[in-house]
């Protein structure tokens, strides 16, 4: 079953990704005649250019279109999910940050993203970022043994190595992967076919799920139970470092799903260029 | 001869640099405008409003608030826009971005803000000169790049027409909402959704 869901989102992604380039190739030729056409009857307005002048095509350049057949049901779970964040995971982060002090939070936090190494440093390697993953060793190694479990950041302070967040579906990216449709996921939030292909390699590759025990021994957790409790701690805490910034988006939003749409897709598209 | 044309040089040069950003300052003029509005932040004696004027009086002149108006709406939403509506979008778009901005800001009042870089860049098609300042937001767990565009007016001031926060630049993504908007609802419906907003918001 499992297998079944994974060939069909390949086959989606790939005819996805086809016409998507399609899409793309035709809308380059017409753009341009119309700005010639139109900018040849206004280079008299002298104000009116200089305020536009080269940024986004003079004002002249169009919204793509974003292709994206679940448009509908993308909705309805932007709504689930933002009620599950207003009325659940909100409280709980809140509460969770009144009893802990900020300082034990952001060491949970750090400790979590030090068990994540294996994901960062693969990935790294994967897209031939050497001085990057030597780096991601760096920090693991003492982090690990001088910072207490990776409670500490001491590879940080003391040497300046810097985390390098990378994970599969920016390696997809990265090799040149287009990101398919958008699918807006329960629970998880925005993402798109090629993330989602992303997360499948991701939660193979974390040892904080246990997809894959029977062949990555450094799992932490035995059953999908511990693997989910483990997993909501760590967006919980997360959550509680991150209070208000929901709500600040939030308010930015005109229509609340394209606007998280637009959002992760332009902030995907930066973390592959890095 | 020559000492009166340096002379001559020198004063040109202070009489303008009075008047507009150059280029050498934006770093650190940069630097000090972002300490300014963090420390403002943290004042505990205002109010979220009271600080978020004293704020806006600090970045008002560094902001091009028309040409980020204008690039969001788009030329042609703009051409057919009557003179009125223009009045009333360019007021509406520059308090919604304050807002913005300000509460962003606010978010974060324990973080620290870093002026990493400035990198200069060309426009592809008139080779025009653009500068970006990179800053950082660190937080006790993650930190966030925030970055600064500039381009230089006509009175040769280098001012920001977008800003980039955490990879998402505040100029497309109000295009896009725009865009939207304006595919199910007339211009003047949009102004006075913006106005609403404003007014919850404000």
């Amino acid at each position: 079953m499992k297998n079944l869901f994974f060939v069909l989102i390949v086959v989606f992604g790939f005819t996805a990704c086809s016409s998507k380039n399609n899409i793309n190739k035709q809308t380059p030729s017409t753009l341009e005649k119309k700005v010639e056409t139109k900018t040849s009857k206004e280079t008299s307005d002298d104000e009116f250019n200089e305020d536009f002048g080269d940024d986004f095509d003079g004002g002249y350049a169009k919204v793509e279109e974003v292709f994206d057949p679940l448009s509908g049901y993308n909705r309805i779970m932007t709504t689930f999910n933002d009620k599950v964040f207003i009325y659940a995971l909100n409280p709980t982060a809140k509460g969770y940050a009144y009893v802990l002090p900020k300082t034990v939070r952001s060491g949970i936090s750090n400790f979590f993203d030090n068990l994540m190494f294996p994901l960062r440093f693969v990935n790294n390697v994967l897209q031939f970022k050497f001085q990057n993953s030597a780096e991601e060793l760096g920090r693991f190694l003492i982090n690990t043994t001088f910072g207490l479990a990776g409670f500490m950041d001491p590879a940080k302070t003391e040497f300046g190595w810097e985390q390098h967040d990378e994970d599969f579906g920016q390696t997809l990216g990265f090799y040149g992967v287009g990101e398919g449709f958008h699918v807006v996921l329960p629970f998880l939030g925005p993402s798109n076919l090629r993330d989602m292909v992303g997360l499948v390699a991701d939660s193979y590759t974390s040892p904080l799920s246990n997809t894959g025990s029977s062949d990555l021994r450094y799992k932490i957790p035995d059953t999908q139970t511990q693997s989910l409790a483990i997993r909501a701690t760590s967006v919980v805490n997360g959550t509680s470092l991150r209070l208000g910034l929901y709500e600040s988006l939030k308010k930015d939003a005109f229509d609340l799903y394209p606007y998280f749409r637009d959002l992760y897709n332009q902030r995907r598209n930066t973390l592959i260029k890095e | 001869m020559k000492d009166i044309f340096k002379v001559l040089l020198l004063t040109l040069f202070s009489i303008s640099s009075l008047f507009a950003l150059q280029k050498d300052e934006i770093k650190t003029v940069m630097s000090k405008k972002i300490d300014a509005s963090i420390s403002i932040i943290k004042k505990e004696n205002l109010t979220s409003k009271q600080k978020g004027q004293e704020i806006i009086k600090i970045i008002d002149e560094v902001f091009d608030y028309r040409k980020m108006a204008l690039i969001s709406l788009g030329r042609n939403a703009w051409v057919s826009a009557t003179t009125e509506q223009k009045k009333r979008y360019l007021k509406a778009f520059e308090i919604n971005l304050k807002n913005s901005y300000i509460d962003k800001l606010g978010l974060y009042t324990d973080q620290k803000v870093k002026v990493v870089d400035i990198e200069s860049t060309f426009t592809q098609k008139s080779n025009v000169e653009r500068i970006k300042l990179i800053t950082e937001l660190i937080g006790q767990s993650e930190s966030y790049k925030v970055n600064y565009l500039f381009y230089q007016n006509r009175n040769k001031e280098w001012l920001i027409y977008d800003i980039d926060l955490a990879g998402t630049s505040v100029i497309a993504t109000a295009r896009k909402q725009y865009a939207g908007l304006l595919k199910q609802k007339s211009l003047e419906e949009m102004i006075s959704e913006i106005e609403a907003k404003n007014n919850i918001n404000g």
